[in-house]
């Protein structure tokens, strides 16, 4: 026997070898009476040190304890197959508990981060937009009906004096391409949060101008700040 | 280092199936756990009874072991939990009482009857490993003494040994590996004598 498999076997009993050398050490150790017997000395040893120093009861330093156990243990049925086993039910088991918490975790995460997403988004001051543009679907109405009973006459895209725009406001562009295509679109997707931000007015009266037979943009305050390139569009 | 590897590698084989492993644990840890198990009963042949049935039941759980905790608190845990069953049965037993009162000359020790097997002849050999362990100590260098010492009876990493020594791990290592060999030397012949008789003690 070389001396650096001893040293690996008493670095292991030690607990003190790499993890590594440790799995293959404890093969060969599983297998070879040699080094069992060196083993089991090393443990006489400690426990011959440590009933000297220590004192009190220590049982017997010899005794034939392991070969009785180990007589026992081979009447036993090896343990692979249980490990397997248990380990598949665990696994089974654990997939059964988790799966409904983990799905209700998501679906409860998805509705909270939405949450604040569209808090996050509602403009400052939207709630004031929305009341201020109450006021002016008569003025709005009046300038659609110019508008269709008279295309010779010069368009007005006036905004009512009354409606004070603030920073908020989305840009031409992006009030004019959410127009644009809200044309082509189910109302129901007009109800998301950036055409209610850029069509601030109600809903009902939104559906009922786009419902109109000549197939008018609906007439909101925002849409007639931008209203040249959508009706170049529609032309 | 992680703490316990060496077991786990052992308990990882006992667990696919390869029985000699379990041998390996049962042989570093039964001196501990029958010093464990004499705490409730002073009896070594009983406490080695009681061991064996830890044993065994540790053996039959290891399915169960995931390594969460190091192997020999679990083991110990099985162990105390075994000798207290035991100690909570024997004292239910009618069978004691009435030994007892049959056998009213036989000697007892404090905590039950002294079986057959603890003889004057196991006793011997007892503090004969015990003497010949001391002795070959005793001969040692300085510093592997104080190494095997400070690893066996304080229970140091081999990290913490090289701190209180002043010295590299490595060479800690080495200090112990050769304490125990020139103890083992002393000791085989012992166990070559010993191991004879033992088997003749049955």
């Amino acid at each position: 026997m070389n001396e650096e498999l001893d040293s690996q076997l008493s670095a292991m009993f030690d607990d003190e070898l790499p993890e590594d050398q440790c799995q293959l050490l404890a093969r060969r150790l599983s297998r070879d009476d040699a080094l069992k017997a060196r083993w089991r000395r090393y443990a006489v040893i400690g426990a011959a040190i440590r009933a000297e120093r220590q004192g009190g009861a220590v049982g017997r330093l010899e005794t034939n304890l392991a070969s009785r156990v180990s007589a026992a243990v081979s009447a036993e049925p090896a343990l692979a197959g249980e490990v397997v086993a248990q380990n598949a039910v665990r696994k089974a088991g654990g997939m059964r508990w988790w799966q409904p918490v983990a799905g209700g975790a998501i679906a409860a995460s998805v509705a909270a981060m939405s949450v604040l997403w569209i808090r996050a988004q509602a403009p400052v001051g939207a709630d004031t937009l929305v009341a201020e543009n109450a006021a002016a679907p008569a003025a709005l109405t009046q300038t659609v009906a110019q508008r269709m009973g008279d295309d010779s006459a010069s368009e007005s895209y006036v905004v009512p004096a009354t409606v004070e725009r603030t920073p908020i406001v989305p840009s031409a562009e992006l009030a004019n391409y959410v127009v644009a295509h809200s044309e082509f679109s189910a109302p129901v997707n007009r109800r998301n949060m950036l055409s209610a931000l850029v069509a601030s007015e109600p809903l009902a009266e939104v559906d009922a101008a786009s419902s109109e037979p000549n197939g008018a943009a609906p007439a909101t305050n925002v849409v007639e700040v931008s209203r040249p390139n959508v009706e170049e569009a529609s032309k | 280092m992680s703490a316990d590897v060496s077991d786990l590698s052992l308990v990882r084989r006992v667990q696919r199936g390869d029985k000699g492993a379990f041998d390996a644990l049962v042989l570093k840890y039964q001196h501990k756990v029958v010093k464990l198990v004499m705490r409730y009963v002073r009896n070594p042949a009983e406490a080695e009874d009681i061991a064996q049935e830890a044993f065994i039941k540790a053996y039959r759980a290891l399915p169960q072991f995931r390594g969460d905790s190091a192997f020999y608190t679990w083991l110990y845990r099985i162990a105390i939990n075994t000798a207290k069953n035991a100690v909570v049965s024997r004292d239910r037993s009618p069978i004691d009482f009435d030994l007892d009162l049959q056998n009213p000359d036989e000697s007892y020790d404090m905590q039950g009857r002294l079986k057959d097997s603890e003889t004057p002849e196991a006793l011997t050999l007892t503090e004969e490993i015990r003497s010949t362990v001391n002795s070959a100590i005793d001969a040692l260098p300085e510093d592997l003494r104080t190494a095997i010492v400070l690893r066996e009876l304080e229970g140091l990493s081999y990290e913490e040994i090289a701190d209180a020594m002043g010295c590299p791990v490595g060479t800690v290592r080495s200090r112990i590996f050769r304490a125990r060999e020139a103890i083992d030397r002393r000791l085989r012949e012992v166990f070559e004598g010993g191991l004879g008789r033992a088997e003749e003690l049955g």
